[in-house]
């Protein structure tokens, strides 16, 4: 059953990315017709702001029971490579194991910066980038029941006990390396898909409990390693145009 | 039509994967109480190996099992000089008490001699991992005088509690003289 999920699941990874791969050619085969109409004009770059929201979170809150959660991301063009960005988002998770389970409730920002490392032509937005953030973390953690461990349960399994102790006022930070593609599919809309490796750099536990599960953070391991992704679609909001010099000298020796 | 796929295949990926915990036999849970059985009389501690000892709880049938690989009656007898016994774990939170009735030479017509311990104690719920959950330890109440009741034939003739509060399966707790 799990090799079953894993394999799907890689399949479907792999679906995406290869999705992406054609995507990308596309791109590439429509921007060599515009380029022509372009050498005649000056090149202008667009800045503004790209918003957007995490489908990921917004689908799960829908069909799983034990979760509600959204995030809104939003990046903006600082130079021609580097993107200021940001996620912003509250997650209510209930985490039903063996022996627990819990809900952890809370609010999370993680702000950085991306850097693009696709050559885009003039306009465009697309990006393969990887970047870093900072994230931040307030929630509280619930503790709806739990049953004691007992590898000899000569008496019989202890019965699952109720507690609903509150924590409260926990906070994490950590840091986040990134990975993504974002891809115009339609005019000025955008598809995103990031995976991220992150890093708890604090950890505010609470007495007689652990972070389990942290906003933003997604489930922590024994030690400080987490990971997570997320599925964007944004919308692009041009702010301001700049005339860019052009570089003609550099194409006619690529040509 | 490429977008669709897109799209399509997004959608897909959402189905995931889940957990795979399981609480590793090698972290210290829930712990027995260890009671280490040594030689009566004798002027420096020798340990002794108990003979056909079978330690059955109070309200149960079946004794503890200490040899698992054994088939029949030969699984409940212990011939070392170390037992561990599970300790009935409770929501109580003043002290419980877990009897057993420990029965030496088990089976053995005429020489089958049955002790009664009372092991009495205040139960700490501590949190050890997701995995895992939470554990039991234990910080026993006895006296050395309440530990074993006595009987016209006590197999026992010495308790002696070495360490109250149980935090694994690595110590001793109780040692006993015989």
């Amino acid at each position: 059953m799990k090799m079953k999920s894993m394999l799907k699941y890689t399949f479907s990874l792999l679906f995406v990315l290869g999705s992406f791969f054609g995507q990308a050619q596309i791109v590439k085969a429509k921007d060599s017709t515009t380029i022509k109409k372009d050498s005649i004009k000056p090149k202008t770059e667009r800045y503004g702001l790209r918003l957007g929201v995490d489908l990921f979170k917004l689908s799960r809150t829908f069909y799983e029971k034990e979760y509600r959660g959204i995030e809104l991301v939003g990046d903006f063009k600082l130079t021609r490579k580097h993107y200021l960005a940001a996620e912003i988002g509250n997650e209510n998770k209930t985490v039903i194991d063996d022996h627990l389970n819990f809900t952890t409730k809370g609010t999370y920002l993680k702000i950085g910066f991306d850097y693009n490392a696709y050559e885009n032509w003039s306009g465009m937005h697309n990006m393969i980038y990887v970047g870093m953030r900072y994230g931040i973390s307030s929630f509280s953690q619930t503790l709806n029941s739990y049953s004691i461990y007992n590898p000899n349960p000569y008496f019989g399994e202890s019965p699952t006990i109720i507690d609903g102790t509150k924590y409260e006022g926990l906070s994490a930070q950590w840091i986040e390396v990134i990975a993504g593609i974002k891809v115009e599919v339609i005019n000025n809309l955008y598809v995103g898909f990031s995976v991220r490796l992150n890093n708890l750099i604090s950890n505010n536990k609470p007495d007689g409990f652990d972070n389990l599960y942290i906003p933003g953070f997604n489930r922590t391991y024994g030690g400080n390693f987490g990971a997570g992704f997320n599925y964007t679609i944004s919308y692009f909001v041009p702010i301001f145009k700049t005339t860019l010099k052009p570089k003609e000298k550099k194409e006619e020796k690529k040509k | 039509m490429k977008k669709i796929i897109l799209l399509l295949s997004i959608v897909f990926a959402f189905s995931g994967c889940e957990k795979d915990d399981i609480c590793d036999a090698n972290t210290p849970t829930t712990p027995r109480l260890v009671i280490e059985c040594y030689e009566f009389g004798a002027i420096s501690p020798i340990k002794k190996s108990l003979t056909k000892l079978k330690a059955i709880g109070l309200g149960m049938t079946d004794g503890v099992i200490f040899n698992s690989t054994a088939t029949d009656e030969n699984k409940y007898l212990s011939n070392d000089n170390k037992i561990m016994l599970p300790l009935r774990t409770t929501s109580n939170i003043s002290e419980e008490t877990t009897s057993y009735n420990l029965i030496l030479n088990s089976g053995v017509v005429g020489s089958e001699n049955i002790d009664v311990i009372n092991v009495k104690y205040i139960q700490n719920t501590l949190f050890v991992s997701r995995a895992c959950g939470y554990k039991t330890l234990f910080n026993l109440t006895n006296t050395t005088t309440d530990f074993l009741v006595p009987d016209s034939n006590n197999w026992i003739k010495v308790i002696q509690i070495v360490k109250s509060n149980l935090e694994n399966e690595n110590e001793i707790h109780v040692k006993i003289y015989f």
